[in-house]
């Protein structure tokens, strides 16, 4: 990371992608620990741990370290969103690396990531950009934000074309094919709060930037 | 058809012809699904002399109306067909966890009839409602890993995999079914290599839809988290002295606490205080892996594990270098017998390494290894135990050509030395020799090697029934209600219903109590090793056991976890409840049922589970020819006398009357333990009571 990048940290996209990139496979709660900030990209290990902002606008990190892989999750996500079980459009995605990591199968599976190799789940999560992705491509400006600064999907305005899909660099947006209708992360936390192992965390915004701020970052 | 639950269409699959069609679910509604289902297709469809490998043999792959919903504990296969372990050819249910079940409800499939036989081999590729039969002769001679990882890059790392491994291929009647990395379905791995298919894949973009509003399911979901859900078993009492528990239990698998930690994962996470409430640490609460590996297993955990939509993770995840050295990952995950059966082949023990109890853990992590990815099953621990008469015996020596008997390594054997386990692996699977007969089964074993009657009567061994399965929580736990449990089905007695209660920690006056409620006395239950003759409320919870049982494999819960009996709050007195099954079924499908109605409906998937046993056997007579007891049961012990203190030893003219006092409860013949017209017909059977008519197969 260099020290341009280190200046700007949360309005550098570049630079913002790749701890997003990491975060997937991060660690979140209470504490922004020193696991949290290796994932913003910061090696230092002399970093203390420190108490957290209960701030609301947020990013919902996953510890694969905690994730068992049961997938309640993903049921409760779409339960509490679409009164249906439907992991497909869960806007935590497990299920689809569960096996094999997010590469998927290869020849050496039995060292790579899932439960054919080494064990670790690789839980996927919105990182409720601040530029979407989604929302820049969406052709209709289905995508918005709401009132605690989730990007969301308007249902009425929604053409469930896909193009939020293909836009965002982890394919999180999921079209539901039996409403075509897109879905995505509105932040509202089910998942987390039913997570029996304590996986998941939403992490206000305002941890990172004091993180980063205690790793002399301009933040 | 009800709202929700059920997907609502049925896979069927001719692997003779190659059709595949698609029919409806509801008009097995009656059976619910699942188990239920598999029975109904196999009393249908499947003539009576059908042999497992014939091809007029049926194998169902079924889930029920609870799967995928979210419902905890509901991610169950069960998989219904003849078994090759014995000679009667009855039908038997084995049964898979991991994500297959609610994968399958996802791409909107209640179950899948498979039935002809393939001349090539084959494998099922299920894409939501694209369904399609495969070229498997590339995978045809490789393992269950290989196998899933080729299907997973050719349908995407999506998709969930049940395959057979080499074991299944070479008809080894000791064969699983196989999905995920470690959960198997034992003794019908055959059959799919009877019919020459290798795998099923399925992925699916659907959903399970709720009947109901979904706000009183996710409050269904909270109260069972928060009151109600214990540890793996149901255990509602911790391991070691706990701040939230007043009762301790050592053999509970409510491990957690302080110190006890997941030692190979990032941070060492700590498994912790993890106290009844705490809804984001229950799967903290069974650390299988010291359970089933030792205490030494710890520092090799990576994480726990177990089934979709379970919270409770009772598959260790372990990440154990020394398993290189033989060739193998050093990823290990299983649970129960998958750790114990090699264990078991390694009668002679097994030699540490580095640390005291690593040559165990290695042991156990290596043959799972290798039984899994070859798909070797073990009657639920015998394989170990007839190769071990076999071998103290002298009977092995005398059986094997002299070449192969000295082509063995029996210096690792006796050494302790984990490689052993290669070579056993290896001749079971791939049917090296007359020592490869071992995979047949306990009954074909012993009949074909002349086991002496010191094999059955000696509890050492643990044989159950002379068809050659194993005691499965039976007399030796719970007396009169285990022993009529045992004797009920076709193979080892997968029912958990009444272990889990009377293990689950709590003093036994307690579970007096709850019995009181539940069957209408506290003579329902005995303390340990100190039980009383036969009385109704035993056969009233024997009942319950087993309709709970069938009920869990056709909704598809597990049986392993439900039904929840007990409770590990206090203030709720430790009562569990019982109605939670009819609660959450009459949400999900909208479909307004009590607790008494769905257990009639349990009722009527056992009760049809006997006629067909009946219809297989060609007899009404149950209780003289099917419901059968080893000597030990009643000759342990031989200077104690049944009903005295300190002796599991039953006595037989009480177990008779156990068995008809159980009859009774089910409205089955007395005298024979064969299902009636009425009963037959009081469940909306008649066309089962007309067949057995027809038969000649109604009790007069």
């Amino acid at each position: 990371m260099s020290n341009n990048e280190k200046k700007g940290f949360l309005d550098k996209e570049t630079t913002r992608r790749e701890f997003l990139k990491l975060s997937g496979k991060g660690i979140g709660g209470t504490f922004i620990s020193l696991s949290l900030l290796n994932l913003l990209g910061c090696t230092n290990t002399n970093v203390e741990e420190v108490a957290a902002f209960p701030l609301a606008q947020g990013v919902l990190i996953a510890d694969r370290a905690r994730c068992t892989g049961c997938l309640r999750c993903e049921t409760n996500c779409s339960l509490a969103n679409d009164g249906k079980a439907m992991p497909y459009i869960s806007r935590i995605k497990v299920s689809r690396n569960y096996n094999f990591g997010t590469d998927g199968p290869k020849l050496a599976y039995a060292y790579a990531d899932g439960a054919f190799g080494n064990k670790l789940m690789s839980p996927e999560t919105c990182r409720q950009c601040a530029e979407p992705y989604c929302g820049k491509a969406c052709p209709v400006g289905a995508i918005t934000t709401n009132e605690i600064g989730a990007r969301v999907v308007d249902q009425a305005k929604c053409v469930g074309c896909g193009t939020c899909t293909k836009a965002c660099p982890w394919t999180m947006p999921t079209v539901d094919p039996e409403t075509s209708k897109s879905t995505k992360c509105v932040n509202c936390g089910t998942c987390a709060a039913n997570c029996p192992t304590g996986a998941l965390r939403i992490v206000p915004w305002e941890e990172v930037k004091y993180a980063m701020r205690k790793l002399g970052y301009k933040a | 058809m009800s709202t929700g639950g059920w997907a609502g269409k049925i896979i069927r699959v001719n692997l003779t012809s190659g059709k595949i069609s698609s029919e409806d679910t509801s008009k097995y509604q009656d059976f619910i699904g699942g188990m239920g289902i598999g029975y109904k297709v196999l009393f249908d469809e499947v003539p009576a002399g059908t042999k497992p490998y014939d091809e007029a043999n049926k194998i169902v792959v079924g889930t029920g109306p609870l799967c995928g919903s979210g419902v905890p504990m509901s991610s169950r296969t069960n998989i219904t067909s003849l078994y090759p372990g014995n000679d009667k050819n009855l039908v038997t249910d084995s049964h898979m966890g991991g994500n297959f079940a609610a994968f399958l409800k996802y791409a909107g499939w209640d179950a899948i009839i498979i039935e002809g036989a393939s001349s090539k081999p084959v494998w099922l590729r299920i894409e939501d409602d694209k369904v399609t039969l495969e070229d498997a002769s590339s995978l045809w001679g490789t393992g269950i890993y290989n196998t899933t990882a080729v299907i997973g890059s050719t349908m995407g790392k999506e998709s969930c995999v049940a395959a057979i491994g080499q074991a299944g291929e070479n008809l080894v009647n000791l064969a699983v079914i196989m999905n995920g990395s470690s959960h198997s379905a034992g003794g019908h791995g055959a059959v799919f290599g009877s019919k020459k298919l290798k795998a099923i894949g399925v992925k699916g973009t659907g959903s399970v839809k709720i009947g109901k509003d979904k706000k009183e399911l996710m409050d269904l979901d909270a109260y069972v988290m928060k009151e109600i859900v214990g540890a793996n078993n149901q255990h509602v009492v911790p391991s070691t002295p706990q701040p939230w528990s007043e009762f301790v239990y050592e053999n509970s698998r409510w491990t957690a606490r302080e110190g006890l930690t997941w030692g190979a994962s990032e941070g060492n996470i700590d498994t912790g205080i993890a106290a009844p409430g705490d809804v984001n640490k229950v799967g903290y609460r069974t650390m299988k892996a010291i359970k089933d590996l030792g205490p030494v297993a710890a520092k090799y955990t990576v994480r726990m594990g177990g089934c979709q939509s379970c919270p409770i993770r009772c598959h260790a995840q372990m990440n154990i270098p020394q398993l290189e050295q033989y060739g193998v990952s050093p990823y290990a995950a299983n649970t129960c017998m998958g750790w114990f059966s090699p264990a078991g082949v390694m009668f002679k023990g097994t030699k540490d390494q580095k640390e005291e109890g690593d040559g165990n853990m290695i042991t156990r992590a290596l043959g799972s290894q290798l039984a899994d990815d070859y798909g070797v099953w073990c009657n639920y621990g015998s394989i170990g135990r007839d190769f071990q008469y076999a071998y103290e015996s002298g009977i092995l020596k005398n059986v094997l050509p002299e070449e192969e008997y000295n082509s063995i390594p029996w210096n690792l054997l006796e050494a302790g030395d984990p490689a052993f386990l290669k070579e056993f692996y290896r001749r079971v699977t791939f049917k090296e020799g007359e020592f490869s007969h071992l995979g047949d089964g306990t009954y074909h074993i012993a009949k074909r090697w002349n086991f002496g009657a010191d094999y059955w009567d000696t509890k050492k061994y643990s044989m159950w029934s002379p068809l050659g399965f194993p005691k499965h929580h039976a007399s030796d736990e719970s007396y009169q209600v285990g022993a009529i449990i045992n004797c009920m089905f076709n193979r080892d007695a997968q029912s958990h219903s009444h272990q889990n209660f009377i293990s689950s920690g709590l003093p036994v006056d307690i579970l007096k109590k709850i019995a009181e409620k539940l069957w209408g006395s506290a003579d329902a239950i005995d303390p340990p090793a100190n039980y009383t003759p036969m009385n109704q409320y035993k056969a009233k919870f024997a009942k319950y056991g087993v309709i709970r049982n069938c009920l869990h494999d056709s909704l598809t819960l597990c049986n392993w976890m439900w039904p929840l009996t007990a409770s590990p709050l206090k203030e709720r007195e430790y009562m569990g409840d019982t109605s939670l099954e009819s609660k959450y079924f009459s949400v999900v499908t909208g479909i307004d049922t009590t607790e008494e109605e769905l257990d009639l409906m349990g009722e009527r998937v056992f009760t049809l589970h006997r006629a067909l046993t009946v219809k297989e056997m060609g007899t009404t007579d149950m209780r003289g020819q099917h419901d059968l007891m080893v000597n030990w049961v009643f000759d342990i012990d031989p200077d104690k006398k049944p009903f005295t203190e300190g002796t599991i030893k039953m006595d037989r003219d009480d177990m008779q009357l156990a068995l008809t006092m159980f009859y009774k409860e089910m409205g089955w013949d007395e005298k024979t333990g064969a299902p009636t017209r009425a009963t037959l017909e009081k469940l909306n059977m008649k066309d089962v009571a007309d067949e057995l008519a027809k038969l000649g197969l109604l009790p007069a």
